[in-house]
């Protein structure tokens, strides 16, 4: 067992410290309680999401919000940073906008103020955006 | 009973408060003053669940929330 396990270490290594990796940090995030504040910003964000949009991020990671000034589609995927993306009537990637809420927040409570900003005060919200360009998918692109 | 929630490194932390209560109300009064005065922003939810930006203490929201000042990345 352990002599497969050695074997298995020696002939892919880059494997074996891919899952060390990923143990250490998975033991860090416990042992700080950064998997408590993540779960707390996710529960927020969902008790705050519409049925449809809490659809979304549970099967996608990401969910739609209309502009309350423009009527604009925006995509909001999981993330604290660049995770703001314009989306055309087509489904495209047009523009992303990045901006977030001042502060050391978890990844929900950043998602949360971006919906609540761009539902509820849209020109406030790109006003302090910077705007960064994004392309669309492989299967979209001519 | 109403509550105000309020972003933080924590995820958030929730103060309870009973509007019955006067002391109790103008605690929350002045939490609330307090977070807009260092740039938060209020938010509460309609009991259809929309939800909209607040400028005003509104002792009979059920839930208030509060982010912080919102900056270009």
């Amino acid at each position: 067992m352990f002599a497969n396990k050695l074997l298995t270490a020696i002939r892919m290594p880059w494997t074996v410290g891919r899952a060390f990796r990923d143990r250490c940090v998975a033991l860090s995030r416990a042992l700080t309680g950064e998997d408590d504040r993540e779960g707390r910003g996710t529960m927020l964000l969902r008790e705050w999401l519409s049925p449809e949009q809490c659809a979304q991020f549970d099967a996608n990671k990401w969910f739609d919000v209309i502009g309350c000034d423009t009527g604009k589609r925006y995509r909001i995927r999981y993330g604290r940073a660049a995770n703001v993306v314009e989306i055309s009537e087509e489904d495209c990637p047009v523009v992303g906008w990045c901006f977030v809420p001042r502060g050391p927040l978890v990844a929900g409570d950043v998602m949360l103020a971006q919906k609540i900003a761009l539902e509820s005060d849209e020109h406030a919200a790109l006003s302090v955006a910077q705007p960064f360009p994004v392309q669309a998918p492989l299967h979209i692109r001519a | 009973m109403p509550t105000q929630i309020v972003m933080d490194h924590t995820g958030d932390t929730r103060h309870v408060f009973d509007a019955n209560d006067v002391e109790a109300l103008a605690k929350a009064e002045e939490r609330f003053k307090s977070l807009v005065g260092k740039g938060s922003t209020p938010a509460v939810r309609g009991p259809a669940g929309e939800v909209r930006i607040t400028r005003s203490f509104d002792p009979t929201a059920q839930e208030t929330l509060f982010y912080p000042r919102l900056v270009g990345g």
